[in-house]
């Protein structure tokens, strides 16, 4: 069991430093911030869309091809940064992996400008 | 270190998913260029994608089959090529490459223009080709999702129908919690012994009573959320309710690729994973599976007589042959995998030839709409081949003697009356009994109720009965000479043991 507690023990550790650094920061902003609320602030924050409306209404799914498009794009980014450090370590073979990667990416994002996924209009 | 050289084996083994990931991207990109081209008058490429499809498949088996190392794992042990999975690849190829041979008018029809269908089945067809060979926990679960996420969009791939995007949503939303439950499960594993490679999982647990180790029970447990996630995956009682739903809401095409090809490369890397990695831990493996079993034999027999459309009624009947195929896994031997395999292959020609029947009944009055049982009436003297292909492979689903569903349901009995599991089988086998009123019924409405409305009679597609000729060859052929199949499926379970 000791041998659990060993190998658990940080993950706990960040565990409470987590929760007590998340109060730490909202209590410092709650009681030293100066505070005016009004409808506006106060009312939930929905990513551009009234949040008082009927939920049946029709939205445009534009706005989600967009988001997923550049979801790919920042995680292509996210992959790019560790391999471009560690590029001298991984040889060949991780070079044309990369190189592989960006092809496959690039032909969908080809396929996405063609189709007409990126006009707005 | 030349990389490229040490890798050059890893290649020869990836051959054909190379060519089949390559072939994808071609397509891809050859299809988006053409369908937006104004000079061209923005063709419609179902018809001919079909055929560049088939052609990409036919070209993979040959590569697959063309593989000249007998066993071997690639890339870190995270996967393995050997017999098992050259077998499971071909025969995956082979039926995909039937299916889309059935539907391709079926999907004109309908209206599915796009020519993501067909990529899009192809990705799924990938993620199953990597599924089978997977050999690590992440490989596995990375190759689960690429062809789940291509099986949901599938599902919801008629943009105008409210049914097929409710299927699809069904399927995603159920689909990922089970992705959750095998991801948790794979978690705590990797929690409780620090590796997710199998090969290492086999060397952990061979040779010690694995009952002295700290976290057996954690590895239990584990192995628990792990196998309810294939359970979920292969529709088995009681996490079978998605089922029938995204069966009867998705297109025709997109469910008969659902209820004939995933199965079999779950269940070759499912058995893998319980009967050689983890058979340390069969005890709790065979409780599970034997208690999902009868569940799904009782469910699919008794929830199957109460429906009125046919895709649902075909949803339960699948949840049904599911609980045979685990009675088979429960008996846990390898006569009970050599009766799982041989089960999973008839089970697939027959509901090939089943689907093809259900594609050619169609006439003016049911065209649009989804089929109930009703439209079966007169088909016999309507046409009476149809008739006969029909009732061949609804006998065979059911098990009776003269024709190839009878050997894959005695095999399976047998298997799992040697193992000991006697009062398990004499549940399936009464369930059975029950699940046969349902076929016997369909064809009694097929031959014996009168068509009650008049109305134009669709011609059948020569494809459609190329596959309903030959599904009932082989349905005759192998109750008369089973050996070649049972020689290929006692090959790909001798892999195992």
């Amino acid at each position: 069991m000791s041998f659990f507690i060993n190998e658990y023990f940080p993950i706990l550790l960040l565990l409470f430093v987590a929760i007590g650094l998340s109060f730490i920061i909202l209590g410092a902003s709650y009681f030293l911030g100066n505070q005016r609320p009004d409808t506006e602030k106060n009312s939930v924050y929905e990513c551009g869309f009234d949040p008082y409306e009927d939920s049946r209404n029709k939205f445009d799914v534009r706005f989600y091809l967009i988001a997923i498009l550049f979801i790919l794009f920042d995680l292509e980014a996210m992959f790019l940064f560790p391999w471009a450090i560690s590029l001298g370590h991984i040889t060949s073979m991780g070079f044309w992996t990369m190189c592989d990667f960006l092809i496959e990416l690039t032909i969908g994002f080809v396929y996405a400008w063609k189709i007409g996924a990126l006009e707005w209009e | 270190m030349n990389f490229l050289l040490m890798h050059q084996n890893h290649f020869k083994m990836f051959l054909p998913e190379i060519f089949l990931a390559t072939s994808i991207l071609v397509m891809t990109l050859h299809a988006s260029l053409l369908v937006t081209s104004k000079r061209l008058g923005y063709p419609i490429l179902t018809s001919s994608f079909g055929k560049l499809s088939i052609l990409v498949l036919f070209l993979t088996f040959l590569l697959v089959n063309n593989n000249p190392i007998a066993f071997m794992l690639t890339y870190q042990n995270t996967f393995i090529f050997d017999l098992l999975t050259a077998n499971v690849k071909q025969i995956l190829l082979l039926s995909t490459i039937c299916c889309l041979f059935i539907f391709e008018e079926n999907l004109l029809r309908q209206q599915i223009n796009n020519f993501e269908y067909f990529i899009l089945i192809l990705c799924a067809v990938l993620g199953l080709l990597f599924l089978v060979s997977s050999y690590d926990l992440i490989s596995m679960y990375l190759a689960i999702e690429m062809q789940s996420l291509c099986l949901y969009v599938l599902a919801a791939s008629k943009k105008n129908s409210s049914f097929s995007t409710e299927a699809g949503l069904k399927y995603f939303l159920l689909g990922s919690f089970s992705s959750a439950l095998l991801l948790f499960g794979m978690s705590i594993l990797y929690g409780c012994t620090g590796t997710t490679n199998f090969e290492n999982y086999t060397i952990l647990f061979s040779g010690v009573d694995v009952s002295t180790f700290s976290t057996s029970e954690s590895i239990s447990i584990a192995l628990l959320f792990v196998g309810a996630a294939f359970f979920f995956k292969i529709a088995a009682a009681p996490l079978h309710m998605w089922s029938p739903d995204v069966y009867e809401g998705s297109p025709t095409s997109s469910t008969i690729f659902f209820a004939v090809i995933p199965k079999i490369a779950l269940f070759a890397v499912f058995i893998r994973m319980f009967q050689t990695v983890f058979s340390s831990f069969e005890d709790t493996l065979l409780i599970m599976s034997i208690f999902f079993s009868i569940c799904s034999v009782i469910v699919g027999s008794f929830a199957a007589l109460r429906q009125r459309k046919l895709k649902r009624l075909l949803a339960y009947s699948s949840v049904s042959h599911v609980g045979y195929l685990l009675l088979a896994f429960s008996s846990n031997s390898l006569e009970g995998t050599h009766a799982l395999f041989f089960y999973l292959v008839i089970y697939m020609i027959t509901s090939l030839s089943l689907w093809s029947v259900i594609l050619s009944i169609n006439t003016s009055t049911n065209i649009e709409r989804s089929k109930t049982l009703i439209d079966f009436a007169s088909v016999s003297s309507l046409n009476p081949l149809i008739g006969l292909t029909g009732m061949i492979a609804l006998f065979s689903l059911a098990g009776v003697p003269p024709l190839a569903g009878f050997y894959a349901k005695m095999v399976i009995f047998l298997s799992a009356l040697s193992s000991g599991l006697v009062l398990v089988s004499l549940i399936a086998i009464l369930a059975s009994v029950i699940s046969s009123v349902y076929y016997i019924r369909l064809i009694k409405i097929m031959y014996f109720e009168p068509k009650s409305d008049v109305s134009f009679v669709f011609p059948v597609t020569r494809s459609c009965s190329l596959m309903m000729g030959s599904g009932t060859f082989f349905l005759i052929y192998l109750f008369i000479n089973p050996t070649l199949l049972l020689l290929l499926t006692e090959k790909m379970a001798l892999c195992l043991y």
